[in-house]
């Protein structure tokens, strides 16, 4: 019987909130061991949970940026285990109450077409400790960091809308995409940022039989997403066919391996109401505050980009696909670039060359002031698109302005008529082959034309005026 | 005993007309002073010292108050033992002491002793530095000779906290008017339930204390509570599943005691530790905790559903009634208390509804004598009525 995949996602992202969730300490784990704690995230007796406005604010505003309905109550509850890297016994996590409820995110399908994955739900939690094992000398020893313990986290469950491999993918990279542009986390697997498990199970295909679910985590790239959730339907399809029943387990990817690996029953802890945070009441008005707080979102700011600035839907897309992306490009047309040239340069060169050079919108030398300069000469004729190549590539590595480079290395369009005029005298006299062919009506003879005129002026030529010449000679 | 008395005297000196100028209080070591020993009664925090000082620790310094310490006390305040307190009040050596009241221990050490007490509305008194058990059913409390001063020092350790995100953030009660108040207590309800759990002594005891009362101008009727045999329950189950959690943080990994013996792996030497760490009866009262956390949470949510009725029934009774009356422990018939968490909850089962409630709750001496025993006479006002109990602990304590 053919089976199908079951997929469903819980990904943890952390806030980048400026202290943790319940305390004032930094929201930093780069730092030295234990540097960021307090009483109250050791949870020393009598300590108290605060919990954090910005947390409850950025938490909303992902939510509402994942098109979630924000629940006017919501609680924390006690997520009850032990573990060293727990503090207190119990974890603070939103199991009965959740911030927020049914959300989505559109995706372009295997097929082409747009694809809606439902979310579930959206709820609140602290992040744990971070455990080192190490060796002294041959006794094996534990270390916790409480650095990131009560870091502010949220945990986005997708409802088990997806199907394979590639949607779980694409499911990620949009996240990831909604989440940097609405700006509160910075939302990177790599950097455990941003950690998620696939909940997996198999179904004979066409029914809607629920079937035992295999955990599985450690994905730490979107790669490794495909590689392990594909691992895993594989091998559980075996399983099925030799006859084995599938345990409800928790499994590891491993990315060297290239398989999964049973690491534990999957445990399940009670969640107990916790009576010393109260209860979140969200009234209408601060739902309403933080969808106004809320930046236009990728697929809005397409819309706009086409009908304010006429971009075809492709260099809309493009132009609105990261926040910062957007941003920039905005500010560039702000400084009178006509928008489809300025859309056309940033992605077919600025952008490839950033990716060569390995940069960044924040760490990248040319602002947005810088190229509209540039491509305001290449507007008004006075550098062709062969020296606005040469000169966006020497932008990158010097801190001169477009005009120096230009001036410093003759880059300038010659548009002179008479100077023009003789170039194309001598190109013609020249090539009395091609004149004819041209004047026997064939056509390449004049692209042929135009291009060694081009080559004589060292490529500084404007190749629109040695056309018109042309022409008018031959006419 | 002189020696399970530690005193420290307040660093600051007097400012002259701070509110609680001249004034001793007495805190068990549930409470942190910063620098000083806080084990809270436990070999879980064998060694323990406070790094910070609990807020209403700073209230009543900056009013000019002189902190003391008393060594003794039940574990993590878990049960009433509070001997070595009344003794410090009684020899004079402090003016009030602080305790922990989670089922009652501060009025039933009260009672026992023949001084005042009084447990706040919960959630009027930061409990940011004090070590508990049940967070929903305890709050900070006051022992005293005299009543008179305790409106005084609630005025000055009430109110909002910046570091207790929980307390109540509306209007707090006025808690300088004074003996005005106490006229707005016209009609007192006495339930009819627990007296049938009286022994015929304690009975007649709680009678003439009722004829005394009306003889004094008030009006006394009988009440019915529904559901009344369900708040002791109801506080086992919560309270335990809270201290359940509340001690998962003695873990030994951070602070306090950890095990001498050498272990296998943490998850041993957790075990080995928390073994080693808890007492009796509260290593019971923390594994019923764990059941209905890990095997009966169905159990839990009856119960907290429960609770809210049980809290709209007595609110409910007390706009009928201006407050509800009854002793405050049962008499001689507890022989060896506080053996188990069954003889906690009996010794406690006239005071836990004020626990379940979060009502404040007062109690007077010298109204319910059995012979030579006080029991205590119990007063429950409605939630924030906190002044109007304490004008009229003063007007009772005037016998007029």
């Amino acid at each position: 019987m053919e089976q199908e995949a079951v997929i469903g996602l819980e990904i943890h992202v952390e806030l980048n909130c400026a202290t943790k969730m319940f305390c004032d300490c930094p929201n930093d784990t780069s730092d030295d061991p234990n540097r960021n704690t307090c009483p109250i995230c050791l949870w020393f007796p009598g300590a108290i949970p605060r919990f954090s406005a910005e947390a409850l604010e950025k938490a909303a505003l992902t939510a509402l940026g994942l098109n979630c309905t924000l629940q006017p109550l919501s609680a924390f509850d006690q997520k009850v285990y032990y573990y060293p890297d727990l503090p207190k016994g119990y974890q603070l996590s939103q199991a009965h109450l959740p911030l927020a409820r049914n959300g989505w995110l559109d995706i372009v399908g295997e097929n082409g077409q747009t694809k809606r994955l439902r979310i579930q739900k959206i709820h609140m939690e602290e992040d744990v400790a971070k455990l080192v094992h190490e060796t002294e000398e041959r006794t094996p020893i534990s270390l916790v960091d409480f650095n990131r313990a009560g870091v502010p986290l949220i945990e986005i469950v997708t409802e088990p809308d997806i199907k394979s491999p590639y949607e779980a993918m694409e499911f990620v990279r949009t996240l990831r995409t909604q989440i940097r542009y609405i700006g509160t986390a910075e939302g990177s697997l790599e950097a455990g940022t941003m950690r998620m498990d696939a909940n997996i199970s198999l179904r004979p295909k066409g029914t809607d039989q629920l079937n035992t679910k295999v955990e599985v985590k450690n994905m730490n790239s979107i790669r490794h997403v495909g590689d392990a959730i594909g691992h895993e339907i594989s091998r559980q399809a075996a399983e099925l066919a030799k006859g084995e029943p599938i345990v409800l387990h928790t499994r590891l990817w491993d990315p060297v391996k290239n398989e999964t690996v049973a690491m534990r029953g999957k445990f399940e802890g009670p969640c107990v109401p916790d009576p010393a945070v109260p209860p979140i009441v969200l009234t209408e008005a601060w739902r309403n505050e933080m969808q106004m707080k809320l930046p236009e979102m990728p697929s809005v700011k397409a819309e706009r980009f086409v009908g304010q600035y006429r971009l075809t839907r492709e260099e809309a897309l493009m132009m609105s696909a990261e926040r910062d992306l957007s941003e920039y490009f905005e500010a560039v047309v702000q400084q009178n670039v006509s928008p489809r040239t300025a859309a056309h340069w940033i992605a077919t060169q600025l952008l490839p060359a950033m990716r060569e050079r390995d940069q960044g919108f924040a760490d990248m030398p040319i602002p947005p002031m810088r190229l509209a300069g540039l491509l305001a000469m290449l507007e008004k004729d006075e550098i062709n698109a062969n020296a606005t190549r040469d000169v966006l590539a020497r932008l990158f590595e010097t801190e001169q302005s477009p005009d120096q480079i230009i001036e410093r290395y003759g880059f300038r369009q010659v548009s002179d008529t008479n100077a023009l005029a003789a170039l194309v005298e001598s190109v013609l006299e020249a090539n009395p082959s091609a004149v004819n062919d041209y004047r026997n009506g064939i056509a390449k003879a004049a692209g042929f034309l135009i291009g060694q005129a081009m080559q004589a002026s060292k490529g500084k030529a404007n190749p629109k005026r040695i056309k018109e010449i042309l022409t008018n000679k031959l006419a | 005993m002189e020696s399970d008395v530690s005193i420290h005297c307040n660093a600051c000196p007097a400012m002259g007309s701070a509110p609680l100028t001249g004034k001793s209080f007495a805190v068990q070591h549930n409470i942190s002073v910063r620098g000083w020993r806080t084990e809270a009664g436990t070999s879980a925090l064998k060694g323990f010292v406070a790094v910070e000082n609990a807020t209403i620790v700073d209230r009543l310094r900056k009013a000019d108050a002189t902190i003391v310490a008393i060594d003794g006390m039940s574990e993590l305040g878990f049960g009433p033992d509070g001997n070595a307190a009344t003794a410090v009040l009684l020899q004079g050596r402090a003016d009030m002491v602080l305790m922990t009241d989670m089922m009652g221990e501060a009025r039933i050490t009260a009672a026992r002793t023949g001084i005042f007490a009084f447990k706040p509305t919960h959630g009027i008194v930061s409990r940011y530095g004090w070590i508990g058990l049940a967070p929903s059913m305890e709050c900070c409390s006051l022992l005293a000779r005299t009543p008179q001063e305790m409106a005084c020092v609630m005025g000055v350790m009430a109110g909002e906290d910046e570091r207790d995100f929980s307390l109540y953030r509306g209007e707090m009660p006025d808690f300088t008017s004074g003996a005005r108040n106490a006229r707005l207590i016209r009609k007192i309800g006495v339930a009819r339930m627990p007296l049938s759990a009286l022994s015929k002594g304690e009975a007649g005891a709680f009678r003439k204390a009722l004829d005394r009362l009306g003889a004094m101008g008030l009006e006394v009727r009988d009440v019915d509570i529904a559901d009344q045999d369900l708040f002791s329950v109801v506080h086992r189950v919560i309270g335990s599943v809270e201290a359940s959690s509340s001690c998962g943080r003695y873990d030994g990994v951070r602070y306090g005691y950890r095990t001498a013996a050498s272990m296998k792996n943490w998850n041993d030497m957790y075990l080995q530790s928390r073994g080693e760490s808890f007492g009796m009866p509260l290593k019971a009262y923390l594994f019923q905790g764990a059941y209905f956390q890990f095997k009966n949470y169905a159990a839990f949510e009856n119960a907290a559903r429960i609770r809210a009725r049980l809290v709209h029934n007595l609110e409910d009774l007390l706009t009928q009634v201006d407050v509800l009356i009854s002793p405050t422990r049962r008499g001689a018939a507890l022989k060896c208390p506080n053996k188990t968490v069954d003889d906690i909850y009996d010794e406690c089962a006239l005071t836990l509804s004020a626990n379940v409630t979060g009502l404040p709750a007062v109690q007077i001496p010298g109204y319910v004598m059995d012979g030579d025993a006080d029991l205590g006479l119990q007063v429950i006002g409605p939630r924030l009525s906190d002044a109007r109990l304490l004008s009229l602990a003063v007007s009772l304590s005037h016998g007029t």
